[in-house]
């Protein structure tokens, strides 16, 4: 093992340098030639564990990674320890971290001192829970405690080769014989759409790699917002024209932040995939990092459900501990209601959101662009769960349900005794009626619920004028992966 | 071989594929109804419908098969 030295490290490593190295991945990770070890040469030893100090788009950042080479990058005391110190440096400087994992979990030869190690790592990372960023990226296998320590951090992006299980196929098989693969047990398929472990997945460590820089420059370095650098889009042809039409609101999402999806600067989808029906989203408004949460009506309608509530409160506390304003664009029939849903713990999954969003202290703005309805209303960032603003397009519509829900519940009885071909036409004066004594828009507004109804055409100047008009604000509590 | 599956308890309004059928990635399939929502369902795939299992007017579960695009 080649002992390296500041001078070392800084430099470009040979193309012939093997890419699991783990400072020809540290190299890949910061801005070249800024990286410098966070541990004494001499401990790069056969403790497979490299940390370091570099810059990301110019911030200082934090990263260890793991060596494969060296027992498959299982943990021992003093690999663990290199971590450990990794975060202690992070802490002190206030810095994201950054690990690049690749390691088959705890050494078995040294028994219960790398099960202690592993812990002492997972007490680190909770310590700076909501302190600092942390991102995890897998670049390889990561098994028992290679797979917890990313599963604490904030964000895990999971490249085309990184697998993330407790245990591997072949301890899976002899203990209970169940019989399948390292990617169906913890590849990119899994993790991506059913298990929600990963937040993004990547074919390439190349690409896995760019979004580790992008996410920890955007929660490292937020910027400023300024307002003036703030156009208006007008939004008003984006939004299908009959109601119950589900269409797809990342072309929104798109418009409403400086960039679209796949640009420099444009958003960044956490958790693409799992629980689609509602989205999760950095990017930033006028210059200044925010965090976007949004209905995606083309997919369960844009339900909430028990996994999308699960997945939003993550998100939402994410943002918060990290000072991070949120957008909550609103367009939602309800919470899912049935059978799959109860026994899935909607409602304790559900109480998620509604803690998270009433604990918030971050500026958060919500727009309702068409539909909030009932308990999910009060779910997306209500103003009675402290949003700092509520905005809404002409064509929203806030109520406990439907018009036409509404009215067939409240005139059950008068509804059944009209003959069925007029019964559509009841309905419909009925309802209209009803929209009139509830009121609409216009009594929102009367009793504070909606601050503003805004053209589609002023969204991002409303938007980020509220978000200034806040100030900063920061919440005091980790980021506990819910 | 792409399952598409219902995620969600609805009922079926518009099928809008045959089997045999060539689609791209995005095509709508068949059209859901539920939560009075018009919930369409898309192929995550370019291919040939290889079956289609539901017609209008049937009630998908959670889960249930809806076609199968190869």
């Amino acid at each position: 093992m080649t002992v390296l030295d500041n001078a070392v490290l800084g430099q470009q490593v040979a193309p012939q340098a093997d890419p699991r190295d783990p400072q020809v991945r540290l190299q890949a990770l910061f801005d070249d030639g800024t990286l410098r070890p966070l541990t004494a040469p001499h401990d790069r030893d056969d403790s497979g564990m490299l940390a370091g100090l570099g810059r990301v788009e110019g911030v200082p950042v934090v990263g260890f990674a793991s060596d494969p080479r060296i027992q498959g990058g299982a943990l021992g005391s003093a690999g663990c320890e290199v971590i450990v110190q990794a975060y202690d440096a992070a802490l002190r400087e206030r810095v994201p971290i950054v690990g690049l994992w690749h390691s088959g979990g705890a050494r078995l030869r040294e028994g219960v001192e790398s099960l202690h190690g592993v812990g002492r790592i997972f007490a680190a990372m909770t310590r700076a829970s909501g302190i600092v960023p942390q991102i995890s990226v897998v670049l390889g296998p990561a098994a028992g405690g290679a797979a917890y320590g990313p599963a604490l951090t904030d964000i895990v992006i999971l490249s085309g080769d990184g697998r993330v299980f407790v245990t591997g196929p072949d301890v899976v098989r002899s203990v209970t014989g169940e019989d399948v693969d390292m990617a169906r047990l913890g590849g990119p398929e899994p993790h991506s759409r059913r298990s929600g472990v990963v937040h993004m997945v990547t074919d390439t460590d190349a690409e896995a790699v760019a979004h580790a820089r992008r996410l920890a420059a955007l929660l490292g370095h937020q910027g400023t917002l300024r307002l003036r650098s703030v156009t208006d889009i007008d939004f008003g042809s984006l939004l299908p024209e009959s109601t119950k039409r589900a269409y797809d609101v990342h072309p929104l999402l798109d418009g409403l932040l400086d960039g679209p999806a796949g640009t420099e600067t444009g958003i960044v989808e956490l958790h693409p995939k799992w629980a689609p029906n509602i989205v999760t989203a950095l990017g930033r408004l006028g210059g200044r990092t925010v965090g976007v949460i949004a209905n995606n009506p083309l997919r369960l309608g844009g339900c909430l459900d028990a996994l999308s509530a699960e997945k939003a409160a993550r998100f939402v506390r994410m943002c918060d501990a990290f000072g991070v304003p949120l957008v909550v664009v609103v367009d939602v029939p309800g919470y899912l209601p049935g059978l799959g849903q109860e026994w899935d713990g909607v409602v304790r999954r559900g109480a998620k959101l509604l803690h998270a969003f009433a604990e918030a202290t971050v500026p958060r703005v919500t727009l309702v662009t068409r539909k909030a309805y009932g308990g999910a209303y009060i779910a997306m960032n209500s103003r009675a769960l402290g949003a700092t603003k509520v905005l809404a397009w002409p064509t929203a519509e806030v109520a406990v349900m439907g018009p036409v829900a509404a009215v067939r519940i409240l005139h059950r009885r008068r509804l059944a005794e009209v003959p069925e071909d007029q019964r559509a036409t009841v309905e419909a004066e009925l309802a209209a009626e009803h929209q009139q004594l509830t009121g609409g828009l216009d009594r929102a507004k009367e009793l504070g619920v909606i601050d503003q109804v805004i053209s589609p055409d002023q969204t991002r100047t409303a938007i980020a004028r509220a978000i200034t008009e806040a100030g900063p604000a920061r919440g005091a509590h980790s980021n506990i992966p819910l | 071989m792409a399952e598409i599956r219902a995620e969600m308890v609805a009922n079926v309004w518009k099928v809008l594929v045959a089997e045999g059928d060539d689609v791209s990635d995005g095509d709508t399939l068949v059209i859901l109804e539920s939560m009075k929502m018009e919930i369409p369902i898309l192929a995550e795939d370019a291919g040939t419908v290889g079956q289609l299992k539901v017609a209008e007017g049937d009630v998908v579960q959670e889960g249930d098969l809806i076609a199968v695009i190869e």
